[in-house]
């Protein structure tokens, strides 16, 4: 950002503490999975091991047990929980995609009656506390007939104040024209979001469907509410109730299961980190 | 387009009835449950200001409120300043790594916090966690027992340990997010300023403080308010932390209201939520006031 450039010191220093503060980042993560390889003994400290107490750094596993992974996948059904967290994180984020840009295509270029009503609705939604309202939401899912299933964990956000606002920032960037010229092609409005709408505001679809699908994953107090038999359970209660020992004791088996919940979304943000980057940075710059 | 059509009726139908349905209609609804008292079956009976006049003698409100706060004004403003900071070296021509170290201070925003606490509770934990150990093994009689302690200091009763390594977590979690942010918002920043700045002799600091600091104040109170109106909402951290060793020097307002919840003290857990909103609300209007003051 300067055009002097800093003493080789300062910039060292500054390389150095950036750095140690990126290694405290990921040395939670690296911890995790090297303790998921090792045995039980030795995850334990030493000293417990009956050795002299060296407790830095948490260790290199020195013989790899894979059977962690297995013997988690085998104590804890992983593979149900899996398949419920990933079909509610996929069902909202495909249905949160199409309703947000629908209702943002909706605010950012049509005139209508009620449109500063519904505008200021969606507004409204992003500062309400979920605190405040999840009981009545916890009735509502109840009436009708969504307790304790997939259904509950995916109606509630099949829309959001955020996205919807997000998405009519970004429509309203497409330009006037386009849209009249497919209007004399004698496009309806729904060829017109497909064809005119959503191309252009691909980005701003793609990194709030990535937002979506990560706050999907990790959601957890909507989830606590609503879920109860460990047939509609989704990773992270099943990991909360892991990490009490409710399910194992061994804890590289507990690291290994910890490992197995977080990786692929680790995988996925790497892929995608900048369109994840650049969606939350919109967001925020926008404001 | 101006015609007349349906279509914006179309699109908005669903959409409007889902916020409607589990967002609008239950916070009106549960900010009136504050008023009565209800186990969720059964009649509810209208107890006017009785729920929140028993919180202002409920020994354990006290502390969740407590907390809550403690954790907001001690977590937000150091992980936007360490966010800022970082910013600032990161984005400088001669910094070597960006993306590798975007992408791991990252890490902790996308990840969940329930996994990622079970390995923060193992290195805090008194029976056989990392650092106690560490603490003891270069020599201290003791360490302080960061999950379950009492204050830290006799002068500072409001401040637990449990506490500090809630912040701390806290603050290692959401640095990386401000850093990301910090970096859109400076690369928005003229090169002409900084230029100006040297030409007039200002030092690196100087530049700093009088230059960028300004130029990213919007960013900052975006950080603050989004990160306060975060924070007192705090759950899932506190939740994975301590809710296996739950005690009054721990508890927030969110942790509370579900407690409640649990207890079928429905209308009761709603009061609560009811000064969460009123905290909420008031943070929502400072920041429509700083970003009017911003725009003018």
């Amino acid at each position: 950002m300067s055009s002097r450039a800093p003493s080789i010191v300062t910039r060292l220093a500054a390389h150095a503490l950036v750095y140690a503060v990126a290694a405290s980042m990921l040395l939670p993560f690296l911890w995790m999975v090297s303790t998921a390889l090792k045995t039980d003994l030795q995850a334990l400290p030493r000293e417990a091991a009956g050795e002299s107490v060296t407790f830095l750094p948490p260790g290199w596993p020195w013989e790899w047990r894979w059977g962690n992974f297995a013997d988690a996948a085998r104590a804890v059904s992983l593979w149900d929980f899996y398949q419920n967290s990933l079909v509610a994180a996929a069902l909202t984020t495909l249905v949160a995609g199409v309703h947000n840009a629908l209702a943002g295509f909706a605010l950012a270029k049509f005139r209508f009656r009620g449109q500063r009503a519904v505008f200021w609705l969606v507004m409204s939604t992003m500062m309400l506390p979920v605190q405040v309202s999840f009981i009545f939401a916890y009735i509502a899912a109840g009436r009708l007939g969504m307790v304790d299933n997939i259904q509950a964990l995916v109606v509630p956000f099949a829309v959001s104040g955020f996205g919807i606002y997000s998405m009519k920032q970004a429509i309203a960037t497409v330009p006037d024209s386009l849209l009249e010229a497919g209007r004399l092609d004698g496009m309806s409005d729904l060829e017109l979001f497909w064809h005119v709408v959503r191309p252009i505001a691909w980005p701003t679809i793609a990194a709030l469907g990535i937002f979506t699908f990560v706050a999907s994953w990790n959601s957890f107090f909507w989830p606590l509410v609503v879920v109860d038999s460990v047939h509609s359970k989704t990773l992270p209660l099943a990991v909360a109730e892991l990490s009490a020992g409710r399910y194992v004791q061994s804890w590289p088996v507990r690291m290994a299961a910890m490992t197995i919940l977080t990786l692929p979304l680790i995988v996925v943000f790497v892929i995608f980190q900048r369109a994840f980057v650049r969606g939350v940075a919109m967001a925020a710059v926008k404001e | 387009m101006r015609g007349r059509s349906a279509s914006p009726y179309l699109f908005l139908a669903f959409p409007v009835a889902i916020l409607t349905v589990f967002t609008v209609g239950p916070t009106l609804l549960g900010l009136a449950l504050g008023f009565f008292d209800w186990s969720g079956s059964g009649p509810a009976r209208f107890v006017g200001l009785g729920n929140y006049r028993s919180l202002v003698h409920d020994s354990r409100f006290w502390p969740a409120l407590r907390n809550t706060l403690v954790f907001v004004l001690l977590s937000v403003p150091p992980s936007v300043l360490a966010g800022f900071l970082l910013a600032t070296i990161v984005q400088a021509r001669w910094f070597v790594g960006r993306t590798l170290v975007r992408t791991a201070l990252f890490l902790p925003t996308v990840v969940s916090i329930i996994a990622v606490g079970v390995v923060w509770r193992w290195l805090l934990d008194s029976a056989g966690g990392l650092l106690p150990r560490a603490i003891v093994g270069v020599g201290f009689e003791r360490s302080p027992d960061f999950l379950q302690g009492g204050p830290i200091a006799s002068w500072l009763p409001w401040l637990s340990w449990p506490m500090v390594s809630l912040i701390v977590i806290q603050v290692w979690r959401t640095a990386g997010y401000c850093m990301v942010l910090y970096l859109a918002a400076l690369s928005g920043v003229n090169e002409s300023l900084y230029e100006a700045a040297e030409v007039d002799g200002a030092t690196r600091v100087g530049v700093l403080r009088n230059v960028t600091w300004p130029e990213v104040a919007p960013m900052t109170a975006f950080l603050m308010v989004t990160g306060v109106i975060g924070g007192l909402q705090v759950f899932d951290i506190v939740w994975a932390m301590t809710s296996a060793t739950e005690t009054d020097s721990t508890v927030t307002l969110n942790l509370y209201i579900f407690r409640e919840f649990q207890q079928s003290r429905l209308g009761y857990s709603a009061a609560i939520g009811g000064v969460l909103f009123a905290l909420t609300l008031v943070t929502t209007m400072l920041q429509l006031r700083v970003m009017r003051r911003n725009a003018a």
